[in-house]
């Protein structure tokens, strides 16, 4: 039998999986940071040679479409790439696709003298210096107050740390140990990675190995096409108004090979860090797209071959350097929401009702009572996604920007952080009904232990709430309030607000929205609402005109 | 048999209930096995039944000196949602923490995705006040006058269990304590858990949903052991059966009914504890082992003659659902959807796929004839001559092979080749499957594959370990003697065990040493006091010390073995020989600080065990004991014919060479070209993997 008979190919692929797993198994287990080892804001991936991606671990979907660009950049400007290598970036203008926190580490494997593939992951780091704890402020107008910019630099050296670059990174940064604990996790992940990879270019020959990811990724297209036949053929446009005033625009074209994306009718590019890089913007779509055409396969290079992103250089979603992109991610999750709203009336059978659909990012930091160090929570929060037919949305799940990713106990955000967890609980805010109802967002309110610590957070759909399909209501709106004494303040954007003794910082988000009319919701269903403390006897009669 | 002693295994599986009598004295040791249908729902019948069918052969219950017991009720209670309704009493402002849960989605492209519902729904999860700090002190007390109305509320809703969960119960365990005291007192007929009773480790989460699926299945597993106690009485047995536990060892009867949830996962348990027992018994301490059965594969890696224990289990969690989490000590193993029964399939893309689905025992394979028209992992070792399709299951079951011929030229069609190459594309795909969890279990934690011995048991073990042997190249692959009975033969070697797992952060600074060996002597007197219930006295516990350390800020721990008190003065070589665990794992090591985050102390006594005898190793010579030759498809190795040997004809100290196969009703061997095998003085066999591709 051949090297390269069918089967021999999938067992190559399934590895492929199984190292990409692997690698993402390995960084969780030694990261530092919470963000990275609980939340699990990160991402690995094995790409061709090439760059495209040919494989990606779990996590988060966001961060399966950056890996290939980073990759991808790295060749274009390196020459001298040898065995031992480690490359870094974080930087969107330097193959890095989001913001200076994550930073993405890539490895080349070689077969003897033969590049065949590359081991990346990236992860959200605490701290990369910048104008404000955290990396992330609200006041960020160029990308240099955001942090230090790694241009896609040599980190390792045919196996030897580069020490000059290793200080440069952590000297820059606010918590040093934290980021080079952080470092380390990536680069013995993709260390992990690399050597899965090179042990099957030498058990099944490199021309083997890179015919299995080539056929991996055919395969992937083909899966893709042949799904984008079951979608509506045509043009389906979109203008949505946004909580500051923006309205954002989408025009998308199906046709029989092709998903085009037009999103070239859109503002100019902001002067505060919400702008997202072109690359960026293609992710999102990338994310849909998958969703739409193949949600069962893990992606690769081939299930996006059928996508076209249009945009302007100079727009919110195509910055110009040095644009500030710190929450670019609150840009992003309002294009792929964008897309979703667009699409949703048209495939219903993939599409369910809007979700709360922020990264409802929040930094609390200050001083651990208890230990006296610093401490910086930096965490997306979970909330309520939308019904669909025949089906009411999850309650407090994370948003459609993150996937395998975990919300932090109260008892270790105690331990961890120095502050009281007062209450983790279901949001019961009107909101979200119909003939099937929206899943409930989060109440979640952390009392403040010590003096002089911060609050910055950025939420959208707080205003302009969660979109409901077939007649239901819509969501309840992301938003966090900060309790000071008798006095309760709300807000959807804060940067660095100052944090004393016994403040309450209570984050509240969206149920999801619901589908179809409430009047039509099951009397059943409805009274187990009622017992359940989800509807008040009033809104069971008000709103879902119960006359019992 | 003289002085002999009579040692049983009795099992409750889905559709048998199962006996293994072990009956060793002067002579020597003597099996006796029997079999009889399950009895759903008074379990206890089929258990008397294969009892008295082993009195038929020769040994009476009264007879019998020691049984352990294993079952899988608690499990099948969860994944078919038979437990009772559970009411949760928990800490104010966290009532919706089961619903939360961790907000993850594992099918995050597939938006409609459906996160699993709570097993208590929000209007019988009630709040009480009263915190504690993560340090174990009190910020505000506990205040229990609303229990009487969640009480009545809870009894007109008909709840017939109570779980509770209150913050930092880890730890302190005082209100938790004074809460179950009350229920208790206010109504004294419900079954009711507290979560430290269960587990004293952090993440609310986790700890809560346990004590909920503890509560869930408590008084349908109290019923199920308490009838068979009583069954087994009558039957004449003179002392209850111990139970065994998902941690590889075995628990008393009493112990077990309170917090039966330990059992969760205690099926593959004994074949686990089984394969370090063996691998202590010749030599191999360190250890692969493979259990195949009829629908999944399991593995598990034993180091130094040590199976891992931890506590991050869960119930049906796949890449499509996020599951539940049981936070009780369970033996570290990797199962997949792939076994005899594994169901061969075709995707839309022409890829070839092997499970998870399972033809089971009904209809079972294509070759049972019994309606099944999928081709199994099975039907492919048929096919391609490595089972022998004239002693089919032992002989039992005459094999259909024009099914068989027929289910894989289905799949051939679908993948344009014949049906040959079809069921050597099966046994590859399914091995690949296998060859990954292997390596999850080994490779990923850092272990060199080449250190280990492939121990492979079940009943589908032997047929690919050699395969599987060969990709990872280990140092050998062992198929024990009797290797269908080798999982009563694990539960016979199991000691009285008990995990207690404590979580408690501490810098490994100075005055570090007598906080950490307080915990554990804390924690060792309260392990021999719960002994102590079940008539083991304190001289007869034995201690394993396991500190778990991280690196200052991270999250997950890796287990040191501490050897002794812990002081002061041992803490830089406790500090450094985490520093080389870690780096083993993780290939670098920090200067950062090291802390501890808690402890794991097994607690064990020794409840008696089979001595094995060894028998006098005879010729060299296995020409005997072959019975006929046959061309078998080693698939990567093409077709050779081979020697096929008798199991029962093997003896101490043969050896011969493969390609062969070897036969006995439970089990068949595949030995693929190039390999040498020996019998050893117990009657494993032994292969050696010589020159592999």
């Amino acid at each position: 039998m051949s090297n390269a008979d069918p089967i021999t190919l999938e067992i190559i692929q399934n590895s492929l999986q199984a190292a990409a797993d692997e690698m993402f198994a390995a960084m969780r287990k030694t990261a530092m940071s919470s963000i990275i080892y609980e939340v699990l804001d990160m991402g690995t991936g094995i790409t061709d040679a090439q760059g495209r991606i040919a494989s990606s671990g779990a996590g988060i979907p966001a961060f399966i479409g950056v890996l290939d660009k980073s990759v991808q950049f790295i060749l274009g400007k390196h020459d001298d790439i040898r065995p031992g290598d480690v490359f870094i970036t974080n930087d969107p203008w330097h193959g890095g696709v989001t913001h200076l926190n994550d930073l993405v580490l890539a490895m080349p494997v070689f077969a003897g003298d033969q590049l065949i593939a590359w081991a990346a992951n990236i992860a959200h780091n605490s701290d990369v210096g910048g104008m404000a704890p955290g990396s992330l402020s609200g006041d960020a107008t160029e990308i240099f107050q955001e942090g230090l910019r790694l241009p896609a630099v040599k980190l390792v050296r045919e196996s030897v740390t580069d020490q000059a670059v290793m200080d440069i990174i952590t000297t820059n940064s606010r918590m040093p140990d934290f980021l080079l604990g952080d470092v380390w996790a990536a680069i013995a992940s993709v260390r992990v990675g690399a050597k899965r990879l090179e042990g099957l270019a030498e058990k099944y020959g490199a021309n083997t190995f890179i015919t299995a990811m080539e056929n991996f990724m055919a395969f992937g297209e083909a899966s893709a096409i042949s799904e984008l036949a079951h979608l509506p053929k045509g043009t389906f446009e979109l203008s949505e108004d946004q909580d500051d005033g923006r309205v954002f625009n989408v025009k998308i074209t199906i046709t029989d090979t092709d998903f085009i994306v037009d999103l070239r009718d859109n503002p100019d590019q902001d002067a505060g860090p919400t702008n997202t890089s072109q690359d960026g913007t293609y992710v999102c779509a990338q994310m849909v797209f998958k969703s739409l055409t193949d949600p069962e396969t893990p992606a690769n290079d081939g299930s996006f071959r059928p996508l076209k992103v249009l945009t302007r250089e100079g727009s919110v979603f195509h910055a110009k350097e040095p644009a500030a992109i710190g929450f670019y991610f609150e840009t992003e999750v309002r294009v792929y929401d964008l897309i979703w709203r667009c699409l949703a009336p048209h495939i219903p059978a993939r599409l369910p009702a809007g979700h709360f659909s922020s990264i409802c990012g929040t930094f609390i930091g200050g001083i651990h009572p208890d230990t006296g160090r610093q401490y910086t929570i930096i965490e997306p929060q979970i909330g309520g996604w939308g019904a669909w037919d025949g089906q009411d949305g999850n309650p407090c799940i994370f948003s459609g920007f993150h996937g395998e990713t975990y919300n932090t106990p109260a008892e270790i955000s105690e331990a961890r952080n120095g502050l009281y967890v007062d209450k983790m609980a279901l949001n019961t805010e009107p909101g979200g009904e119909g003939k099937f109802t929206g899943g409930r967002g989060l109440v979640l309110e952390y009392r403040i232990r010590t003096d002089h610590g911060f609050l910055t957070a950025g939420y959208t759909r707080s205003k302009v709430k969660p979109w409901s399909l077939e007649g239901g209501n819509e969501g309840s709106g992301n938003y966090v309030e900060v309790i000071k004494g008798d006095e309760t303040e709300r807000y959807s954007f804060v940067s660095g607000l100052d944090l004393t003794t016994d403040d309450v910082v209570r984050v509240v988000t969206s149920s999801g929205a619901g589908y179809g009319d409430p009047k039509d919701r099951d009397t059943k269903a409805l009274a187990l609402d009622v017992k359940n403390g989800f509807v008040t006897a009033q809104a069971a009669t008000d709103i879902y005109g119960s006359h019992t | 048999m003289t002085n002999s002693i009579r040692r049983v295994a009795t099992d409750v599986g889905g559709t048998f209930t199962d006996l293994v009598a072990f009956e060793t004295g002067d002579d020597g040791m003597r099996v006796v096995t029997a079999k009889s249908d399950t009895t759903p729902p008074n379990f206890e019948q089929g258990v008397l039944n294969v009892l008295s069918k082993m009195e038929a052969d020769g040994i009476a219950t009264a007879d019998v000196d020691f049984m352990a017991h294993g079952t899988t009720v608690v499990i099948n209670a969860l994944t078919e949602r038979k437990g009772v309704k559970v009411g949760l009493i928990t800490t104010e402002g966290f009532r919706d923490t089961l619903e939360i849960a961790r907000g993850n989605r594992p099918d995050f492209f597939n938006l409609h995705y459906e996160k699993p519902e709570p097993f208590v729904p929000r209007h019988l999860r009630a709040e009480v006040p009263g915190r504690m700090t993560y340090q174990g002190t009190e910020r505000a007390p506990l205040d229990l006058s609303g229990l009487p109305a969640i009480l009545k509320d809870f009894r007109a809703e008909r709840v017939q269990a109570v779980a509770i969960s209150l913050l930092h119960s880890y730890a302190n365990t005082a209100h938790e304590e004074a809460l179950l005291a009350e229920v208790t007192r206010m109504w004294p007929e419900v079954s009711v858990v507290a979560s430290h009773q269960i587990t004293r480790e952090w993440r609310e989460y986790e700890r809560s949903n346990t004590a909920v699926l503890s509560a869930y299945v408590q008084p349908v597993a109290a019923r199920y052991l308490g009838k068979l106690d009583e069954g087994m009485k009558q039957g004449g047995l003179k002392q209850s059966p111990f139970i065994m536990q998902s941690n590889c060892g075995v628990d008393s009867l009493a112990a077990t009914s309170a917090v039966p949830i330990t059992m969760v996962e205690s099926g593959p348990a004994s074949g686990f504890w089984g394969a370090a027992e063996l691998g202590k018994l010749i030599g191999e301490p360190n250890i692969l082992a493979l259990d195949i059965g009829g629908t999944t594969a399991k593995c598990s890696l034993i180091e130094d003659g040590e199976v891992r224990i931890m506590t991050d289990y869960w119930i049906e969690r796949s890449r499509k659902s996020a599951g539940y989490p049981i936070m009780v000590p369970v033996v570290d193993l990797v199962e997949i959807g792939n076994g005899g029964g594994s169901i061969a399939w075709v995707d839309d893309f022409g890829k070839l796929h092997v499970g998870p689905q399972s033809a089971g025992a009904l209809p079972g394979p294509a070759a049972y004839g019994k309606g099944g028209e999928a081709a199994t992992t099975t039907d492919a070792n048929l096919w391609l001559g490595r089972i022998n399709r004239d002693y089919f299951c032992g002989g039992s079951i005459e094999a259909d092979m024009a099914n068989t011929e027929a289910a894989l030229k289905a799949v051939g069609d679908k993948l344009e080749v014949d049906a040959d190459e079809a069921a050597r594309g099966i046994i590859r795909i399914a091995n690949n499957n296998m060859v990954n969890a292997l390596k999850l279990v080994s490779l990923n934690r850092g272990h060199d594959t080449r250190d280990f011995t492939l121990l492979a048991f079940g009943g589908g073990g032997a047929m690919h370990a050699v395969a599987l042997g060969q990709e990872l190249q280990v140092k050998k692959v062992v198929v024990p003697a009797a290797a269908a009975v080798f999982s009563a033969w694990g539960m016979m070697m199991s000691d009285l065990r008990r995990d207690f797992f404590v979580t408690q952060l501490a810098e490994l600074s100075e005055g570090a040493g007598g906080v950490i060996e307080h915990i554990f002597t804390e924690a060792e007197a309260k392990a021999r006091e719960t002994f102590a219930a079940d008539g083991v006295t304190a001289e007869q516990v034995s201690f394993l010390r396991y500190g778990k350390f991280r690196y200052q800020n991270q999250e997950h721990t890796t287990e040191v073995l501490l050897d002794g008190a812990v002081t002061d003065a041992k803490l830089d070589q406790i500090a450094e020989d985490f520093r080389e665990a870690y780096e083993r794992e993780y290939t670098y090591r920090l200067d950062a600080p090291v802390e501890m985050v808690g402890i794991h102390l097994v607690a064990r006594a020794e409840v008696g065990k089979i001595e094995m005898s060894p028998a006098p190793m005879g010729d060299a010579d296995a020409s005997g004991a072959i019975k006929s030759r046959r061309t078998v498809d080693y698939a990567l190795e093409g077709r050779h014919l081979a020697d096929i040997y008798d199991g029962g004809e093997l003896s101490p100290g043969m050896t011969f060479n493969g390609p062969a196969v070897v036969e006995d009703p439970g089990t068949t061997i595949v030995i693929h070209p190039g390999n040498k095998v020996s019998v050893d003085t117990y009657r494993n066999i032994h292969i050696e993997l010589g020159e592999t591709a």
